[in-house]
């Protein structure tokens, strides 16, 4: 059967199909835990019945007993290296249930592996899998295939592949879909079907998981999107486990019930799946005589999908941003990154493009010394998993762009194909084997034309070409192609004729690339801007810009208001509400309005943690003639009280307590050197505690004598995050840490204590095996005769813990560990 | 021909999205209460979104019979054995575990030492937020995938999962689940002491119930 004999098929009637198998094998003797396929080969007269038995109930088509057949479910049994055997003989025995009675569709299914990029499968390697097991059910005879109960788009798209480069046979694909109507790897039933119908899907829908009503809703809802027949085989209702063996509640009169239902909505073919046998199928036999099937009709939209999503536009949608930034040029960060193979710039800017707006990325990753074809293919594989925007691959070589489209999870927009020989000769095929979308670029291997008219010529040459492989004037995005008006100022105008002309007479979409026609002006901003609300005037419908422009994003949401495609302007008010508002500012209240003086600036840049500004600050506070003793204990020291009391009332949280503290460390730094001299110059004798205030302050100003503290992650234990914060909060309250790393032993950190004469030795440890080691260092400590302190801290450990093991003092977190720290050391000194 | 022991399946990249108000409630970060300026906001987003770039999730499972279980004793099919009255409890009306494992690598380990030891703490402070919460995250989303696949064949995962260090199932646990889903293969060490390298690493069971019992 070739694939017009198929659609007039469907086109005539509602198409029958079988019901479950594996359940009517075991009813029928097959044992739990066995290879149902390889099972089947061995007794095949049970197979030939159950299958007669569905044609006999009204199966227009049954499917091969091969849904496990391939080389990896195999294997789970040993059976591997039988594959194609097992198929053929499989098909065969199928087509010798069917005779001339019914259609034989090849049967297959998923893997049970997961694909790059999500899984660890290459995606080369799962399209050889069902190579192998498409030539066995070919060899086999069968009249079609039927790709079923998949779970995952990418895995789905190495099946579909498989067979289109095997034969041409039509092709069924059906996914699985949850009550929340996602499948399991999180694509939702449109994006699924433009997915899978750009690639050549002959028909789509959905089988399993779900019971007959929730399958209608979404048949309903993929029709208007459907340009090839839907299929439905859902369950008898949702599965029980019930003494160890599953049950399905409805019984055939009610499944047979949704069938004009099932029609009603859009479905050319139905069956049914786990739970049913024939009498279910003969219901549905009864219930679609006389019921003719929607027509399948040639829908209009343009859209383009990730593995995860579907972004339409034109006709009604708003202006879509395309995210110009994953691009090397111009990217010392990203093109240092890319060559040596790491990937953090990559993922962060599909990120911030993503959150601030871009609905669609665009990839383009070529630059001189690097391998673009290997990059592309790894930039698709790692941004699948970072974003769910769908991807335009960005490339001049139609190699690139072609290994791109074969491992891209989705339907993707090729960026771009002009009427350059070498682009339609070899990149034309490859779009339209994959289903991909295109940017027309109108120009040729002449140049590029300067006029609007001109580049029509282009246009209607280049989509004369596409048609020939079954595009249709959605399928193309003309770029407007922008050129500088610093160079030529009617520029501009043509590329507006242009967009136009597309949007008003040829009918299709438009996209240009806005920043070029600012190029070598000041103030680009404007321009651009004023370029793009005049473009969205013509009817632009997409723009590749950088979406962190405020400007560029506040025009569009105010074009999309202005030309009705935001309905309601709910998107416009939302956008706008939802735009950070500062909170109220707890260290700005302290000027009460007035111009704050240097002393109140530098209190005020410890309050907010200003590390940069400070010393600028301390020197203008010098400069002025500020006592460098005023500076540490009438600001520096209030400012880091306030920010912990702040902090003990939940006001500042953990980041800026450090960063508070850094700040002052960073003051404290300026005017150390300045205090040590002024002391070295006077005579000695002076009252350390002059200036402060408490007792606690005074404490500080004394320590500038730099108490040693030996901090240590006891031994076993890797943990050192939290030690090392306490570390630094220590140093900037201005202890000296002497900090051994984590995993240190009890040996290791007594030695430092003893050379180091120290006051305290903290220890950390996050896990309960590992908190055992405090003891032991407490205890060869006192053992070697130290009279150091012991403050212990870390996830596991209490106060109780730490009184067990003889420590002086337990702290909860960093700010703890620093006042109790300053006890431990004070009440030394005071004893 | 009987089918062959449960294979572990790995996942390369899990789209696990942190929970915000887990990122900022482990920074200390109390709702109406911490008030930040609109400077702090602005470090504090971006130190998150350059944690979620750094961090790159990913995963291992297997599903292993259980063949015993009484008492405190959990035995599974392939051999491993647990003591531990809580997870007994977890698992008294599972005849199936499933063995997990997520990290979010060492790229992101990497650049919070950097930034803690190299001036920029607060920022290191606020990415291991980020590690932790997206490496919980990945394991989240692990278990809500593994529920969709259980229910088609009417089971479901137990509410919660247990991880070796936690309550009375000791950390050495983590060796055999380690060895078990061969989490080399996703880059992870086990140190002497049991602990997982990167850190932001975790390990977990969970149980495998009929939705009819």
């Amino acid at each position: 059967m070739n694939k017009a004999q198929f659609s007039e098929m469907i086109s005539k009637k509602v198409m029958i199909l079988d019901g479950a198998t594996g359940t009517l094998l075991q009813k029928r003797g097959m044992p739990a835990g066995v290879s149902p396929e390889k099972w089947v080969i061995d007794n095949p007269s049970v197979i030939i019945q159950i299958q007669r038995e569905y044609i006999d109930a009204g199966s227009d088509i049954i499917f091969s007993c091969t849904f496990g057949g391939n080389r990896s479910k195999l294997g789970d049994y040993g059976l591997e290296g039988q594959t194609f055997e097992m198929n053929r003989r499989l098909a065969a025995l199928s087509r010798e249930a069917a005779g001339q009675r019914a259609l034989v569709a090849g049967d297959i299914g998923s893997t049970g592996r997961f694909v790059k990029p999500f899984g660890d499968m290459p995606f080369e390697e799962c399209v050889n899998i069902y190579k192998e097991q498409v030539r066995g059910l070919l060899e086999g005879g069968v009249d079609l295939f039927a790709i079923e109960t998949m779970l995952d788009i990418q895995e789905t798209r190495a099946a579909l592949l498989a067979i289109k480069e095997s034969c041409d046979l039509p092709i069924c694909v059906s996914m699985t879909f949850d009550e929340a109507q996602r499948t399991l790897t999180g694509a939702d039933p449109i994006t699924a079907l433009i997915t899978l119908q750009s690639l050549g899907a002959d028909a789509f829908g959905c089988n399993c998981s779900t019971g007959p009503a929730q399958m209608v809703e979404i048949i309903r809802m993929l029709k208007p999107y459907a340009r090839v027949p839907l299929l439905a085989k859902p369950n008898a209702g949702m599965p029980r486990l019930v003494n160890g063996e599953t049950v399905f509640d409805m019984g055939a009169a009610e499944f047979g019930s949704y069938t004009e239902s099932f029609v009603e909505a859009g479905a050319n073919l139905i069956g049914g799946c786990c739970g049913t046998s024939p009498e279910y199928i003969s219901e549905l036999r009864r219930h679609s005589y006389g019921l003719k099937p929607l027509d399948v009709e040639y829908k209009a939209y343009s859209a383009v999908t990730s593995s995860r999503k579907t972004v339409f536009f034109g006709e009604d949608n708003p202006l879509v941003l395309v995210g110009e930034r994953i691009n090397p040029t111009g990217k010392k960060l990203l093109q240092a990154q890319l060559k040596e193979g790491s990937t953090h710039e990559l993922r962060r800017l599909a990120l911030e493009q993503t959150d601030k707006g871009a609905q669609i990325l665009d990839v383009n990753v070529g630059m001189p010394g690097v391998d673009e074809k290997e990059l592309m293919v790894k930039a698709i594989e790692l941004l699948g998993g970072v974003s769910d925007a769908p991807l335009s691959l960005d490339s001049s070589s139609p190699e690139v762009l072609e290994a791109a489209l074969r491992i891209y999870p989705g339907r993707a927009l090729i960026n771009s194909i002009s009427s350059e020989r070498i682009k339609l000769e070899k990149l034309l095929p490859a779009a339209a084997k994959y289903g991909a979308m295109f940017v027309l670029l109108p120009l040729s291997d002449g140049g590029v034309p300067q006029t609007a008219a001109e580049r029509q010529q282009i246009v209607k040459s280049v989509f004369e070409a596409a048609a020939e492989y079954g595009y249709k004037k959605n399928d193309i995005v003309v770029d407007g192609l922008v050129m500088t008006v610093s160079s030529s100022q009617e520029a501009a105008a043509e590329t507006l004729k242009l967009i136009e002309w597309c949007s008003r007479e040829f009918g299709c979409a438009t996209i240009v690339g806005l920043s070029n026609v600012s190029f070598g002006l000041p103030e680009r901003g404007w321009i651009n801007a004023a370029f793009l609300a005049m473009a969205v005037g013509r009817g632009l419908t997409m723009a590749i810009a950088n979406p962190s422009d405020e400007l560029l994003i506040s025009i569009k949401m105010a074009c999309d208001v202005l030309t009705t495609k935001d309905v309601g302007s709910r998107a416009y008010i939302s956008y706008f509400n939802s735009l950070e508002k500062p909170s109220t500012d707890q260290a700005q209240t302290i000027h009460n309005g007035k111009a704050m003086s240097t002393g109140e600036r530098i209190y005020d840049a410890v309050m907010k943690g200003d590390k940069e500004g400070i010393p600028l600050l301390i020197e203008d506070a010098i400069g002025e003639g500020m006592i460098y003793g005023d500076i540490v204990d009438k600001f520096l020291i209030p400012a880091i009280n306030e920010v912990g009391k702040l902090f003990d009332e939940k006001k500042y949280f953990l980041p800026q307590l450090i960063q508070s503290a850094e700040a002052m460390k960073k003051g404290f730094d300026c005017v150390e050197p300045l205090l040590a001299k002024e002391k070295a110059d006077e005579a000695s004798g002076a009252d350390p505690k002059a200036g402060a205030d408490t007792e606690e302050e005074a404490s500080i100003t004394k320590r500038r004598g730099k108490d040693v503290i030996v901090l240590a992650t006891v031994k076993g234990d890797i943990h050192d995050i939290g030690k090392n914060i306490v570390g630094l909060m220590l140093k900037n309250y201005g202890f000296e840490v002497h900090d051994l790393g984590k995993d240190v032993s009890a040996e290791r950190i007594v030695e430092e204590a003893r050379l180091s004469d120290a006051a305290i030795i903290g220890l950390s440890a996050l896990m309960t095996t590992t908190m055992v080691e405090m003891r032991n260092v407490i205890e060869l400590a006192k053992e070697e005769g130290l009279h150091c302190s012991f403050m212990v801290g870390g996830a596991v450990v209490n106060e109780d813990y730490a009184r067990e093991i003889c420590a002086d003092g337990y702290a909860k977190d960093a700010y703890e560990a620093v006042k109790l720290a300053k006890r431990l050391v004070d009440g030394v000194k005071k004893a | 021909m009987e089918k062959r022991n449960s294979k572990i399946k790995y996942f390369e990249s899990i789209p696990a999205v942190p929970k915000r108000e887990m990122i900022l409630s482990r920074l200390g970060y109390r709702k109406d209460i911490t008030v930040l300026g609109s400077k702090e906001l602005s470090q504090l987003e971006e130190a998150i979104e350059l944690g979620a770039s750094l961090c790159k999730p990913s995963g291992a499972y297997m599903f292993v019979p259980i063949a015993s279980l009484g008492g405190c004793e959990t035995v599974l099919d392939n051999g491993i054995f647990f003591r531990s009255q809580s997870l007994s409890k977890l698992l008294e009306d599972s005849r199936c575990v499933v063995l997990m494992a997520s990290t979010v690598g060492r790229e992101v380990t990497e650049r919070i030492f950097h930034d803690v030891n190299e001036g920029d703490a607060s920022k290191g402070l606020i990415i291991d937020s980020v590690a932790s919460q997206t490496a919980d995250a990945a394991l989240d989303w692990m278990m809500h995938f593994l529920g969709k696949m259980l229910v088609r064949e009417g089971k479901k995962l137990t509410k919660h999962r247990y991880s070796p260090g936690f309550g009375d199932l000791p950390l050495v646990y983590q060796k055999d689940i380690f060895n078990a889903l061969q989490l080399e293969r996703l880059d992870i060490a086990l140190t002497e002491k049991f602990m997982l390298v990167p850190e932001k690493s975790v390990i977990a069971i969970a149980g495998v119930e009929e939705k009819g019992s």
